[in-house]
């Protein structure tokens, strides 16, 4: 007989899931729990190279409180039933919505969206789970705060609490998210609610404001793992400065990153230049302004020649460096001094301001992102090749351009492999960069969605074996990615997991922890 | 002083506690206890979807006459690189109006 479920969590029969999900229905009602395939289809699509049906969840539950998430935590443990917990899911690129391994039961804590504080003075907000950025932005609008975000760039239809627990980079002077983030309310498997930090002590006003408490930092074991359900999260903000400059800085060759990385590293690590600096290749811009059709048809990646000809034809550089400055307008003018002088040194560098800029939609949309601001248009990233196939590979490099150097030319040529293009770009962290590329492919081509996957794996392969780690990996490829980080750090995961969650029901496989 | 004037006094120093914490310090908390609910689907229309259909990024949605039905199953499922939208996020009331906003609508929004 067929089953009434679209798939069923791993070792658990249908009349126990029945049962579960009977005791779900006592706590949240009938309406939010969602077992029927219609009700369940937002939760299926990804856009990795895989069948969807590997990470078809086997129900959602929409909890809006920390005491249901208690209640359902007890009746997963008594089933064996484990849950995926999403907070505003769009984790595109990352395995979106969808569990990591298929019949896992979705907490979905969209609902769970009230903005609890937001301090003017002290500058931090404490949200709960579900809260979008757009909502947090509209709040502080609102209610004239004079406080800026940083926002990664689905800014609008995603939210802090699941960019930062998954360790997300936003584009102000706040960008490194994980680094603002100040206590977090968690409920752990066995039903207690632990508050990390300040937050531990009855009575304390300090939980924003320090993050360290106490003893060992607990914060940092809820980010990218499965120890437990994060249900109130703090964070910091950055007050609006009176004044703001974002500008772009153009290079016309792919070897020039060299020069770009060594003249930024000590502007970055001074805090001259505070944000987190794009170093942004043309193809990375190009889909803003440009369709790869009329450059380019047939199979292969796409050459040089055309990229150098998209670069001229929409004002490009190869290398578009995106970066800002803030403060009040006696310091941006000092600051700008410093940064024209260091990047005309070598006279390869073509300077623009949104004076020059003004109306570039690619300049617009990073000069948006780099004050915290709402857009979506990053996602013209999915016209390049269509098809709505992606996966973000994204190893860490050294801010040193030697290094950039070697981990673009050696993306490229695996890349090309495979007949698939160069969309990377770097953002530039203190002494690190995020080396990020979006291998971009069409997932309604099953040859190249073969394609994809294979050069993705061998992506993780030749570059782990270089001793480049990848910082965060979508959900097909985590147990890869957590073999290279070797056997002591995953027993160490492990023997964690054992101990906080021993019937393994919160995301079994999340960063390949089970 | 008698109790009641006291009483009266404390009450009146506790709400100017509260306010002056409401102004000077923090903005008020958000103490609804439904959280975020959309006001209608003129601000879900400019929330999500005109971040991609008004810039550029994907078609433009409106003034097409598209059926309610086909736009419905499109934000439930997405589409290639649109992504689908749960019913967390836009709930089966809220999406049953909207579709009918970009279906009939005309100017502006
Ligand atoms: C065009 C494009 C550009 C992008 N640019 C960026 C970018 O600039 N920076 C960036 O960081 N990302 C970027 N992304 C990737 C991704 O879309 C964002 O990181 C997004 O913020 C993640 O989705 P979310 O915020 O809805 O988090 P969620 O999907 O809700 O959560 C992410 C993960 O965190 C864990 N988690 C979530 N909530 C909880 C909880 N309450 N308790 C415990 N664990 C939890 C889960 O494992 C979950 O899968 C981009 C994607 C696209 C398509």
């Amino acid at each position: 007989m067929a089953s009434k479920y679209i798939a069923l969590p791993k070792g658990v029969s249908e009349t126990v899931f029945d049962t579960a999900i009977s005791r779900f229905r006592e706590i949240l009602g009938d309406t939010a729990v969602l077992t029927n395939a219609e009700q369940l289809a937002p939760y299926i699509k990804t856009m990795m190279p895989v069948p969807d049906a590997d990470h078809a969840p086997s129900a959602a539950l929409l909890a809006t409180t920390v005491e249901q998430i208690q209640k359902i935590v007890a009746i997963c443990n008594q089933y064996k039933v484990p849950i995926w917990t999403i907070s505003t899911g769009k984790n595109f690129g990352y395995g979106s919505a969808a569990p990591v391994e298929r019949g896992q039961v979705v907490l979905d804590l969209k609902r769970m969206n009230r903005i609890l504080e937001v301090d003017k003075d002290l500058a931090y907000a404490l949200v709960e789970p579900g809260v979008t950025y757009q909502q947090l932005y509209d709040y502080i609008d609102e209610h004239q705060l004079g406080l800026w975000l940083s926002v990664p760039a689905p800014s609008a239809i995603a939210g802090p609490v699941g960019n930062t627990l998954d360790r997300g980079v936003g584009y102000t002077p706040y960008g490194e998210h994980f680094l603002f983030a100040c206590g977090m309310e968690v409920v752990l498997a066995n039903g207690e609610v632990l508050r990390t930090g300040m937050g531990s002590m009855p009575n304390s006003n300090t939980w924003q404001v320090f993050k360290w408490g106490y003893g060992p930092y607990l914060d940092g074991i809820f980010t990218q793992s499965n120890y437990g359900i994060v249900t109130k999260f703090g964070f910091w903000l950055m007050p609006a400065p009176p004044a703001y400059k974002p500008f772009v800085i153009q290079y016309e060759h792919e070897e020039d990153i060299v020069e770009i990385v060594e003249t930024i590293r000590p502007l970055r690590i001074s805090g001259v230049i505070p944000n987190a600096i794009v170093i942004a290749h043309a193809l990375y811009e190009a889909p803003v302004k440009a369709r790869r059709s009329d450059y380019v048809s047939g199979p292969g990646a796409i050459p040089d020649e055309a990229v150098r000809k998209i670069s001229k034809d929409h004002k490009l550089g190869i290398w578009n460096v995106y970066a800002a400055l803030y403060g009040t307008q006696e310091q941006i003018d000092v600051n700008w001094q410093i940064v024209t002088q260091a990047f005309k040194q070598s006279g390869k560098a073509k300077i623009l301001t949104e004076q020059e800029m003004g109306d570039d939609p690619a300049f617009n949309y990073r000069a948006k992102l780099m004050r915290g601001d709402m857009t979506l248009t990053e996602f013209s990233l999915y016209n390049w090749r269509g098809g709505g196939g992606s996966m973000w590979f994204a190893p860490v490099s050294q801010a040193r351009g030697s290094e950039t150097l070697k981990q673009m030319a050696l993306t490229k040529q695996i890349l090309a492999k495979y007949g698939l293009d160069y969309s990377g770009e770097f953002i530039v962290g203190m002494r690190d960069m995020h080396h990020i590329v979006d291998v971009l492919y069409d997932k309604t081509d099953p040859a190249q969605t073969q394609a994809a996957y294979q050069c993705f794996d061998e992506l993780l392969t030749v570059f782990s074996a270089q001793g480049y780690g990848t910082y965060r990996v979508n959900t097909a490829f985590m147990d890869k990615v957590a073999e290279t980080y070797g056997p002591v750090q995953r027993k160490i995961h492990k023997t964690l997991k054992d101990a906080l969650d021993p019937n393994g029901i919160l995301a079994p496989g999340k960063s390949g922890i089970r | 002083m008698n109790m009641a004037k006291w009483g009266k006094n404390l009450f009146i120093l506790i709400s100017t506690a509260i306010f002056v914490n409401g102004h000077a310090w923090s903005a008020p908390p958000d103490t609804s206890p439904q959280g975020f609910a959309w006001k209608d689907s003129a601000e879900i229309y400019a929330k999500i979807c005109a971040y991609c259909h008004e810039a550029q990024v994907a078609p433009p949605i409106r003034n097409r006459s598209l059926p309610p039905e086909y736009i419905r199953a499109v934000v439930r499922n997405g589409n290639r690189a649109m992504p689908a939208f749960r019913a967390s996020v836009i709930d089966d009331e809220s999406l049953a109006k909207l579709a009918d906003f970009v279906s009939k609508s005309e100017t502006g929004y």
